[in-house]
């Protein structure tokens, strides 16, 4: 394994050589383009720095990554120029699923590989999905503040509507607290474009009608955080675990601020949403799908399961733990690297 | 309930006082206030908290760092000129004063110079941007949409490139000063928001330098010809609104507890919206600061009765938009004048 991968990059270094002088060689030098949905979060900004640190570890020669910001259109024009450039895999983060097929479409139609990461699209070609899943995340936060409040009013911070990541963590939250738990009040707060002046100003909004809220789940801990503790800091009402009035949160990124803010006691949990694994498995995915590999759905050797989610869509559903202040510190989750 | 009318009554001090002053010919500035108090009404209806002075106070508050950037908009679009980057530096200022004092290991930018050189260094940006945008405007005389647009991108890009489009978390304290200090109940933001808008209210409508700023919107070469120095006041118009972006910029960052590289980016839509409902004219040369203030707080009431009401997240931007529209059609029939 070791060698074939001190073959695959003295190929790249050799490929890049030769492809330096002159023109593009598409055929010739795997390349890599991959898309970034925003530079601006916490959780994309660490995707981005581990999709490089494992591109070098893997021995996979990555075009410059271009971001989308959230725009249809400038994904379609990045990946068409990744292809004009002479990329033969694309890393791709599907935030609408209707920009989905037309980029598919146009990777195909190049001969191009494409791994899905963190958004599943509706249908292929696509060699596999690497993604958690968000409904899941809602259903973790929701479990949770289930368990840990008892009734009264509680609070989700929403993500943008628009994208299927903020619907998909919404309707898990929602869904679970009116089945599971009718004694909750759910109240919520919608944000254009996961806005943090958006949760602010609608966090400190609800605490008027709702002077006792008992518990509030952010759907990003990235941009939500800051706001919504500044906001209980202002009105008096952050007080650490244990303490009378302690109002429970749950945030969802599993960044390091978030980690500091549990060990203090002012969140109670976050779902560790594993940017490392994204990078670490969607590179090693499109590798072995440039290499002519397909897969298969079932166990995988890494403690996650493939599952074929639509027709010819296999998804590789990795795990998203849970972190607490009971294992805050453990090593293997990203926000502690 | 008649807690409430009084409360109510309090909560708009300025509307019948002002109205008794102001002459007929000048209704186009009370033109929102109708929709306004429409709006407060809906807003007691829907909950008994609406009109509860901690809710009234969370209006002004999350208004704030809005009513500073659209003033400093309002100054320019009175001269008949656009800032587009202001929204930049609302994001960029702060940033780079928080960079220069955070240490390299909270990713700044390793100066670690005293706080209150942070503050000044945010001042000094927005000024400083204000300054290239006058020189572009007046001495290159580029048009200042295109211009300002420019500003916008690069200025962004300039700040996702020194963050590495990183959130900047636990900056000193002073940087959430203008929120977190209060003063009668009311946070620093929401005085300095409300002297800035008097003294450029009055300012516009009694001194000379004022009086200059709507000539010049109305019409340049007249003002040049009654003895203006039109380029330089609109070159210092520039620099000002910076600073004042700035302001409004350091107002957010003590408000959301962090700077984000997104930090009010797509801001410059609801700041027209506010300055354009408010009854500054988006050809120069007509509108006053009482009038922008009614717009900054007729998007803060309709926000905040929107969040109360918990309206599904899927319909709230329509229902906004809807609000906005019909608010300027009440306006448009109570001021009795056309929206330009």
């Amino acid at each position: 394994m070791l060698n074939s991968l001190k073959l695959t990059a003295a190929i790249a270094t050799v490929m890049v050589a030769t492809a330096l002088p002159g023109a593009v060689q598409a055929q010739t030098a795997p390349k890599v383009a991959v898309d970034l949905t925003t530079l601006t979060s916490p959780f994309w900004t660490a995707y981005n720095k581990y999709i490089e640190e494992e591109a070098k570890a893997q021995g996979i020669e990555l075009l410059q990554p271009f971001n989308s910001e959230f725009d249809t259109a400038k994904q379609i024009t990045g990946v068409k120029n990744a292809v004009t450039l002479g990329a033969n895999g694309l890393i791709f983060s599907p935030f609408d699923t209707s920009a989905a097929k037309t980029v598919l479409e146009t990777a195909a139609g190049s001969n191009v590989k494409v791994v899905a990461v963190d958004v599943a699209p509706d249908t292929g070609p696509v060699a596999i999905v690497v993604r958690a899943d968000n409904v899941a995340y809602g259903e973790k936060a929701c479990q949770y503040i289930g368990e840990h409040v008892k009734e009264g009013a509680i609070v989700q911070i929403m993500g943008d509507q628009a994208s299927i990541n903020g619907r998909d963590r919404g309707n898990g939250f929602r869904d679970c607290i009116t089945k599971n738990f009718p004694a909750l009040k759910l109240l919520e707060i919608p944000t254009k474009a996961w806005s943090g002046e958006d949760a602010a100003a609608g966090l400190e909004t609800l605490l008027n009608s709702t002077p006792d809220l008992k518990a509030i789940y952010m759907h990003a801990g990235g941009v939500f955080l800051a706001p919504t503790l500044q906001t209980l800091k202002r009105r008096g009402l952050l007080h650490p675990a244990g303490e009378d009035g302690h109002i429970v949160i749950v945030s969802n990124d599993g960044i390091p601020q978030e980690f500091a803010a549990i060990r203090s006691g002012e969140i109670d949990a976050t779902v560790s949403q594993p940017a490392d694994l994204y990078a670490k498995y969607g590179l090693m995915y499109l590798k072995l799908a440039m290499e002519g590999k397909t897969f298969v759905a079932g166990p995988t050797d890494h403690g996650s399961t493939i599952v074929e989610v639509a027709p010819g869509v296999l998804e590789d559903q990795l795990a998203a733990p849970l972190v607490t202040k009971e294992n805050v510190d453990d090593k293997a989750l990203w926000g502690n690297l | 309930m008649s807690v409430d009318k009084n409360l109510g009554a309090s909560a708009t001090p300025g509307a019948s006082l002002s109205m008794g002053r102001v002459a007929i010919a000048r209704l186009r500035d009370l033109a929102l206030l109708p929709a306004l108090v429409a709006l407060v009404i809906v807003g007691s209806l829907v909950s008994p908290v609406f009109l509860n002075p901690n809710n009234i106070t969370t209006i002004l508050t999350s208004s704030a760092a809005l009513a500073l950037i659209v003033l400093a908009e309002s100054l320019i679009m009175i001269t008949g000129k656009f800032d587009l980057s202001l929204e930049s530096i609302y994001g960029f200022a702060p940033a780079i004063g928080a960079m220069v004092v955070i240490p390299a290991a909270q990713f700044g930018f390793g100066m670690e110079l005293p706080t209150w050189a942070g503050i000044m260094v945010v001042l000094a940006v927005g000024g400083l941007v204000g300054f290239v945008n006058g020189f572009l405007v007046v001495q290159l005389r580029l048009n200042a949409f295109i211009v300002t647009l420019a500003m916008l991108i690069v200025l962004r890009g300039m700040l996702v490139g020194a963050t590495s489009g990183r959130t900047l978390f636990d900056l000193p304290d002073a940087f959430y000063g203008l929120m977190v200090i209060t003063f009668l109940g009311l946070p620093l933001a929401v005085w300095l928001a409300a002297v800035a808008f008097l003294i450029a209210g009055l300012v516009l409508r009694y001194h000379r330098l004022g009086r200059a700023l709507y000539a010049i919107g109305g019409n340049p070469e007249a003002a040049r010809a009654a003895g203006i120095r039109v380029e330089r006041v609109i070159w210092g118009v520039y620099v000002l609104a910076g600073v004042l972006a700035a302001l409004g910029g350091l107002a957010i960052t003590g408000y959301v507890g962090a700077i984000s590289a997104n930090q009010g980016n797509g801001l410059i839509f609801t700041v027209f919206a506010a300055a354009v409902i408010g009854g500054i004219s988006l050809d120069g040369g007509k509108g006053t600061m009482f009038g922008a203030l009614t717009g900054v707080l007729l998007l803060g009431v309709v926000q905040n009765v929107l969040t109360l009401a918990q309206v599904p997240s899927f319909w709230i931007q329509a229902i906004y938009g809807a609000i906005i529209l019909g608010s300027l059609i009440i306006a448009r029939f109570a001021g009795g004048q056309v929206q330009q």
